[in-house]
């Protein structure tokens, strides 16, 4: 870990350094004012635009490097996108079936019921419990 | 393999603190037994601090990973 620390902070210092020496000849005044590039302005501007981006590949390199053992140790929770919420589903309207037809259909199962509550304690002909008494069995 | 590539980028820039030394001699803007201008003392001061930045960056990297293994082996002997 504090081996990848010493790298990001080198890799840093060397994007300054990259940084200076593409300025100073101007700062320095060795690069005379509307003129061509000397050689020196040259080789110092270039040498430091090269400097200045491999320092700052060095430098992102060495802090994910960094991010990735800190979240191999469980130091950094790595953010989970949110999933986008699905569409609700638009509701189809069921069949509507006339109260008539309804009646008819549930009438046997009343039935059944009515006949089931009356004789509750005796065996069904089946031999099965009552519904209701295995309801409240449960 | 990013370390590594960042390990690559601080070769490559102790390699850039090198050149710089050598520029001034080797591109020409620094006449040899003239007295230093000030392009070249850029650069040499610049140089020499990037080699030696990189060097000792360098340096720890490996004693660090070393150190490293070396505790991995004792618990594996353990």
């Amino acid at each position: 870990m504090i081996r990848k620390f010493v790298g990001t902070v080198a890799a840093a210092l060397a994007v300054l350094a990259g940084l200076w020496l593409m300025i100073a000849p101007f700062a320095l005044g060795t690069q005379p004012e509307n003129a061509d590039w000397t050689s020196a302005t040259q080789s110092e501007f270039f040498s430091g635009l090269g400097v200045a981006v491999v320092g700052l590949i060095g430098a992102i390199c060495f802090a994910a490097a960094i991010y990735e053992e800190l979240v191999v140790r469980g130091l950094v929770e790595v953010r989970q996108r949110k999933a986008e919420p699905e569409p609700e589903p638009v509701p189809v309207p069921a069949p509507q079936a006339s109260s008539a037809e309804l009646a008819s259909l549930l009438a046997p199962l009343v039935e059944a019921l009515r006949e089931d509550l009356s004789n509750s304690g005796e065996h069904r002909r089946n031999g099965k419990a009552p519904l209701v008494g295995v309801e409240e069995n449960r | 393999m990013k370390a590594k590539l960042g390990v690559i980028a601080l070769v490559v820039l102790f390699l850039g603190g090198l050149w710089l030394v050598a520029a001034p001699f080797a591109v020409g803007y620094q006449a040899r037994g003239a007295t230093y201008v000030d392009a070249t003392v850029n650069d040499l001061w610049l140089g020499g601090s990037l080699a030696a930045i990189s060097f000792v960056s360098l340096v720890i990297y490996a004693a660090d990973a070393l150190r490293e293994l070396a505790r991995r082996g004792k618990h594996s002997d353990a």
